[in-house]
């Protein structure tokens, strides 16, 4: 495979086989609380979407354009943290000056956003794995997109759970956790469709 | 009074905030700074030891002097510069010259970087270390397990996949579960080994 | 000045039924993926046991100056520290687990308990206190995880702390080292504690 074709691969198994949320774990506070309801999920799943992409994009320029040339890149936990946070504020300071609808839809979510661990997971992950630029951007977006299927299946589930009768240890996070499960495995089947190297 | 609030919803938290991120930062480089050394001495065993597995010697694996000595002993690197050499000629145990060849190739999520070790004749492998990968914990990671590395010793390419534990012949890797597309990654980096060896091994001059 | 009763309370209550893993599911993000490892787990504990008891005293010892606008800014910064502290003492003194454990230990920052308690119990408590709150949350979210991780690699690869411990006759169930494998046995704890807590709620009646 070409080397320009590699940034699609990263991107469709960032969102099938290697989920984000699904196989490395990320995101899950967020993923538990708020999935009980698919109109938020959806909000929030764009919200992360977004933050997500523009993140990775600020964080591989700050991380290969400031800390590595000045060899501090141990510092990198506390500049990515920090990034995302002013980013997150940002945002939100904007949407709620143009758009009241946006502000409406998004605002509340995107305080959530800072503390999701999928979002640092993201820029952490792509610099352990020496993504370029291109590769990084794809990688932030496509685990986003990830997600937010994620999250928005696991709602139209835990909808349809509403109605039904569970052991009553297993009710709330329980129940949530073993359909998560089954999820992981279900896109583990993704695992035969991609083609990289 | 006014300017006193002025300070305190103003000023007062930006100073605050340059305060703690100065005693912060000042803390964790000062100790960045102490443990820099030892971060560069387990790098260099980190390489040693991965040499040494690859070419099937046996080493104390906690015992950093013991391991430099043994390296010193063996290995001879050629070419490159210290502390990248271009291969390591190596005294295998039997006590005929092996190589050991550092081999890149690209992985499920990023790089794979192994170092494989080779007997004379650059087709047997006398085993194989992965430097650095980034496969998913659990699935693709594994390649990292003894079992795994071990299979790699005294075959020969090209090689086919078979299903985990059922390699028999020396041309058959073991393939591991949950992880197809990782394992097919090794197999093409097993496939080139020995010519880049080859390679990379005439051109420093042998 | 806190009692002592005050000051078991504070250290028992995470232990048991306020565990922050089973009661609110919270903070497992950055440590259940390295559960499929006895050891990498209980490393990825201590650090986590390490970071809450310490930032909590430092936020706690410092919450009379620190401006409410830039609270959240100043706990991560915090936090943040801590974090590196742990990421460069692995990787001088424990470089094989570090490199295990890869981007995990960064993660710590944006684990919610340690978030969580910083702005439930620190900001509000002593430093003592804090300092007890911190260490009983750590240790109750640890343990939580280290019994997920004892079964994964137990029944995943018949070992423990990588020493064979079930013979040949055993089948490694495949599974259990893959990821559904962790949200199965954290779905299984939390329904055999809830269990529990049920039952004995339902005794009391």
């Amino acid at each position: 495979m070409s080397e320009s074709a590699y940034p699609i691969a990263i991107f469709f198994a960032a969102i099938f086989t290697n989920n984000i949320l699904l196989s490395n774990y990320l995101g899950m506070c967020s993923f538990l609380s708020v999935s009980r309801e698919l109109k938020t999920s959806f909000g929030l799943g764009v919200a992360v979407i977004f933050v997500m992409t523009s993140t990775s994009m600020l964080n591989w320029v700050v991380y290969y354009k400031i800390l590595e040339p000045l060899g501090i890149e141990y510092l990198r936990f506390i500049v990515f943290i920090i990034v995302i946070a002013a980013f997150v504020q940002l945002v939100e300071m904007i949407i709620e000056r143009v758009s009241e609808v946006l502000y409406a839809a998004l605002g509340i979510f995107l305080p959530l956003i800072t503390v999701n661990c999928a979002i640092l997971g993201v820029s952490l992950f792509m610099v352990i794995r020496d993504y370029t630029f291109v590769e990084s951007i794809t990688f932030g977006l496509g685990s986003g997109i990830g997600w937010f299927l994620a999250i928005l299946a696991m709602a139209g589930i835990r909808q349809k759970l509403k109605r039904a009768r569970i052991p009553h240890g297993l009710e709330g996070a329980g129940i949530t956790l073993i359909i998560t499960g089954m999820m992981a495995l279900a896109f583990m089947g993704f695992s035969g469709m991609l083609q990289i190297g | 009074m006014k300017q006193e609030s002025m300070f305190s919803t103003r000023v007062y938290p930006v100073l605050f905030m340059v305060a703690l991120t100065v005693v912060f930062i000042s803390a964790v480089s000062g100790i960045f700074l102490t443990t820099e050394e030892r971060v560069r001495l387990n790098e260099s065993i980190f390489q040693k030891r991965a040499v040494l597995y690859a070419a099937g010697i046996d080493f104390p694996r906690d015992n950093p002097p013991k391991i430099q000595e043994i390296y010193e002993d063996r290995v001879q690197e050629v070419g490159g510069e210290q502390g990248q050499p271009d291969y390591f000629r190596v005294e295998l145990p039997s006590g005929e010259t092996g190589y050991a060849v550092y081999v890149r190739g690209a992985g499920l999520w990023g790089e794979i970087v192994s170092i494989f070790g080779f007997r004379q004749d650059l087709e047997t492998f006398t085993g194989v270390e992965f430097v650095e990968q980034n496969e998913t914990p659990g699935l693709g990671a594994r390649i990292t397990e003894q079992w795994y590395k071990e299979q790699f010793r005294g075959k020969s390419g090209p090689f086919q996949l078979v299903a985990e534990g059922a390699s028999d012949s020396p041309d058959e890797l073991d393939a591991l579960t949950g992880a197809s597309r990782t394992s097919e990654a090794v197999l093409k980096i097993a496939n080139k080994a020995a010519e880049e060896a080859r390679e990379t091994v005439e051109q420093g001059g042998e | 000045m806190a009692t002592r009763g005050k000051m078991k309370k504070t250290f028992t209550d995470p232990l048991g039924k306020n565990n922050p893993v089973f009661a609110q599911v919270l903070g497992i993000c950055s440590t259940l993926a390295v559960t499929n490892k006895l050891e990498n787990t209980v490393i990825m504990s201590l650090g986590v046991i390490f970071t809450t008891t310490l930032s909590g005293v430092t936020i706690s010892a410092l919450r009379k100056l620190i401006p409410g606008r830039v609270r959240m800014m100043a706990e991560t910064l915090i936090i943040a520290s801590f974090v590196i502290i742990v990421d460069i003492t692995l990787r001088a003194y424990m470089p094989d687990v570090w490199q295990q454990l890869g981007p995990y230990v960064g993660l710590i920052i944006t684990n919610c308990i340690i978030m969580g308690r910083a702005e439930a119990f620190a900001m509000n408590n002593s430093a003592g206190l804090s300092l007890i709150d911190g260490l009983s949350s750590g240790i109750g979210y640890a343990y939580v995880l280290i019994v997920i991780a004892f079964f994964r690699e137990l029944m995943g690869t018949g070992e423990l702390w990588g020493i064979t411990i079930l013979g040949d006759w055993w089948t490694n169930w495949a599974i259990m080292v893959m990821p559904p494998g962790a949200f199965f046995m954290l779905a299984i704890f939390v329904w055999v504690v809830k269990g529990a807590i049920l039952k004995e709620e339902e005794a009391a009646k």
